[in-house]
């Protein structure tokens, strides 16, 4: 008995040596990928355009699914349908279903098919999640703690997307004539950013002093970004009584932002902690300037500074900065002479432009937000896109139901 | 496998591969784990270039210098940077002043601070004072190229495994192979892309194409491309075709076409607790036992390991043995090689997006 115990062991090995080394990490075809979002796509006509930018993002990343690849210039090249997917049905703003190509350049897709449910609220998107009616959708980053905490499989990105405030110009306190940036100088020095991470953003995130997070830039360390010291809110005192008699500020936010909302209450409240007089406005900004800075929405309704959220472009800190200070010369630093920055930008390069931008104060960096991004079990081989990348969707694959062993 | 008191018994692809290291210099980086006082000209750049901006922005005078790594170099290097730091300092006539003394009190205080960024080191010099705050304080940055992590020592366990980077490219290696040539002892380099086979001749310190053999293509082709370098056979199997060539496959090959499917499933058995990890089995035992190589649980976004494990037989347990064998990124093959303690491993490492070829040699201890 024991001797035949030992040869079929001995097979079992030999059989198994045998075999190729694979295994159920390989990837697996079939299956369709249920994916949710929040803003409503009306058309893929590249001619027409989206009125949100929330719109246009997320027609961008469909254009990315469907399309072979993009130019130089950004733009998409070849038909619709020459990339990874082919759209096989679309109801405006309702629902799209992709097919996989199977001559795709670069190789078949691994699921058959991804349908896109759009228009889908945030609250609704976590609850199909929990309930597995979908497998990837995009979650609000103040919301990630609990959704993870609720046992939804959340990824979560390197944070690249900047939450500032912007003073607007023409309208800084024209009227008063705040000499040298006393106002904004107050502010940034009364804004306790540990605070909002901790609490608003339950961690998820990290208090931004600098113009690029540490991680793309090396250097955020040298713009600090700790919450207020007791001189830090005397000397804010200090400089707003300089200008007190003149009144507030008014901080404007996205009034569809449900972050940007909560952000800038608690900036009225620390702003009074230093005996500062600054009062929330909201602002509808639909389709004021995508992908831009809010300016133009910021001066039809009179505000002062306004929060706004840029995210980076490219992970590179040269690129991604060059990008920032496109916004930033073109907006709250309009006249402004910007000093050179160079296509080749060492880290000295981009500490200086930085520190060039934050010595003004007139742009404010508070607080960088990650991607995050809720999925289902079954779903294998996502990668959350960084900055200037889309939705990996042609590399995701999805498990079976009962799971394969070593091959 | 046998144990390692006297000759060890690395099969010939392995000692060629041991060898082709040692000669070819092919992993540049693992002599600074242990000499981490020599470092590469790039970093001693970076470090002179700190040392003389320091000279410029303030008179030699005593300095105390404070040191805080903040980036993934481990101590060893950030202890050999600090190093050369000094040096540089002393260099150009600053002295340091020993902690906790007045001197100390009186000193120009230096901060450097040991960063990164997405692409390379930066490394920051604060020259701070009590009159300034941080943002007016002189800042000098540099920048260094990463280099690859060395490889981690080997201890004393019953089973040592070993890796040794070969090759990398940004193209993707289904696998390669190490070969040498029976009559001139030469060393060949073959490695197998989605579409080609590249051979490479060793000149110098480097490895030079020497030539490339175009591969049959699947239509359309396959976003997980599969393929595998049978010396002892001369096949080459990719993407539903085999080839057949000399026994060096350096000639030219004849392929011919395998039933097309996309059925990546093929012949399974499964190992409790081990669902989703490659694995491959060891041609030699080691103290009679049967070797097997495990990758990490993880999918292609993680980085990843190996491990071996020794078991008399399936289905008796298998045992965790020696070392792990730490990667940037998911080990995508993994294949032993047909004699011997060694096997083949490919890794895309998720810091570089390079594709990275390594031997992975198993050596049995007491």
């Amino acid at each position: 008995m024991l001797r035949r115990l030992a040869v079929i062991s001995a097979l079992a090995v030999v059989a198994l040596a045998a075999l190729p080394a694979r295994s159920a990490r390989r990837p697996r075809y079939g299956g369709t990928l249920r994916v949710e979002i929040g803003p409503a796509v009306a058309s893929l006509d590249p001619d027409v355009e989206a009125t949100t930018p929330e719109e246009a993002a997320a027609k961008l990343q469909i254009d990315s699914l469907i399309f072979d690849h993009r130019d130089a210039d950004g733009e998409f090249a070849g038909a619709a349908g020459s990339g990874a997917f082919r759209v096989t049905a679309f109801e405006a703003g309702k629902r799209v279903v992709l097919a996989a190509n199977e001559e795709f350049r670069e190789g078949r897709p691994f699921v058959d098919a991804v349908e896109i449910a759009m228009g889908r609220g945030a609250h609704e998107r976590l609850l199909d999640l929990e309930l597995s009616k979908t497998d990837l959708t995009e979650i609000a980053p103040q919301d990630a703690r609990r959704a993870a905490e609720q046992g939804v499989r959340v990824s979560v990105a390197q944070p690249d997307e900047l939450l500032a405030l912007v003073f607007v110009n023409g309208n800084a306190r024209s009227n008063a004539g705040p000499p040298n940036q006393v106002a904004e100088q107050a502010l940034s020095l009364a804004i306790d950013r540990v605070a909002i991470v901790n609490f608003i953003l339950q961690k998820t995130g990290e208090p931004a002093g600098g113009l690029l997070p540490q991680w793309s830039s090396g250097t955020a360390f040298l713009f600090p970004a700790g919450s207020p010291t007791t001189a830090d809110l005397e000397h804010a005192k200090e400089l707003w009584k300089q200008i007190a008699p003149s009144g507030g500020l008014v901080l404007g936010y996205d009034s569809a932002d449900p972050l940007e909302q909560t952000v800038a209450e608690r900036i009225v409240v620390n702003a009074k902690e230093a005996g500062m007089a600054v009062r929330a406005h909201a602002i509808p900004v639909a389709g004021a300037s995508l992908g831009s800075s809010r300016g133009a929405a910021g001066q039809a309704t009179h505000v002062d500074v306004e929060l706004v959220r840029w995210r980076m472009n490219s992970p590179l800190p040269g690129a991604a900065l060059k990008d920032f200070l496109a916004r930033i010369y073109s907006g709250p630093l309009a006249g402004v002479e910007a000093g050179a920055f160079p296509e080749a930008a060492s880290p000295e390069d981009i500490y200086k432009s930085q520190r060039a931008v934050l010595n003004t104060y007139r742009v404010v960096p508070l607080v960088w937000l990650p991607q995050v991004y809720g999925l289902s079990s079954r779903v294998r081989d996502w990668k959350t896109p960084g900055p200037g990348e889309n939705w990996p969707l042609a590399d995701v694959w999805l498990i079976a139901d009962v799971e394969s062993g070593v091959q | 496998m046998q144990p390692s008191r006297g000759i060890p018994l690395a099969a010939r692809v392995a000692l060629h591969t041991i060898l082709a290291g040692l000669f070819l210099g092919i992993t540049p980086h693992a002599s600074y784990a242990q000499a981490p006082s020599t470092l590469p000209k790039s970093w001693n750049d970076a470090v002179a270039k700190l040392g003389d901006e320091v000279a410029a922005a303030v008179s030699p005078a005593a300095v105390a210098l404070k040191v805080n790594n903040i980036s993934s170099l481990d101590a060893l290097y950030a202890g050999a940077v600090e190093a050369a730091v000094r040096g540089q300092l002393q260099r150009h006539s600053f002295s340091f002043a020993p902690e906790n003394t007045a001197a100390a009190q009186s000193a120009i205080r230096l901060q450097l601070s040991l960063s990164e960024s997405a692409g390379e080191y930066v490394w920051v010099m604060q020259v701070l004072s009590d009159q300034s705050d941080t943002a007016s304080s002189p800042v000098i940055i540099v920048a260094a190229s990463k280099a690859d992590s060395a490889d981690a020592g080997a201890d004393e366990q019953s089973l040592s495994l070993e890796k040794r980077f070969v090759w990398k490219q940004p193209e993707r290696v289904l696998d390669f192979a190490l070969l040498k040539d029976a009559t001139s002892g030469e060393l060949s380099l073959l490695v197998l892309g989605t579409n080609r086979l590249s051979i490479y001749k060793p000149t110098g310190s480097q490895w030079q194409l020497s030539r490339t053999s175009p591969m049959p293509q699947a239509t359309p082709p396959s976003r997980d491309p599969q393929g595998t370098i049978n010396l002892k056979e001369g096949r080459i199997s990719l993407n539903g075709f085999e080839c057949f060539g000399d026994s060096d496959l350096a000639g030219v090959l004849r392929c011919r076409g395998l039933k097309p499917s996309h059925n990546l499933a093929g012949a399974q058995m499964k190992i409790p607790g081990f669902l989703s990890s490659l694995s491959t089995t060891l041609a030699e035992k080691c103290l009679g036992e049967f070797v097997f190589l495990f990758t990490a649980e993880s999918d292609w976004t993680q980085s990843d390991s190996i491990q071996g494990r020794l078991t008399k037989g399936i289905p008796l347990p298998l045992v965790p043995a020696g070392n792990t064998l730490e990667f940037d990124g998911p080990v995508i093959a993994l294949q032993s090689e047909s004699v011997g303690s060694s096997a083949r491993a490919v890794v895309r490492n998720l810091k570089t997006d390079e594709y990275e070829a390594y031997i992975v040699t198993a050596t049995c201890g007491n």
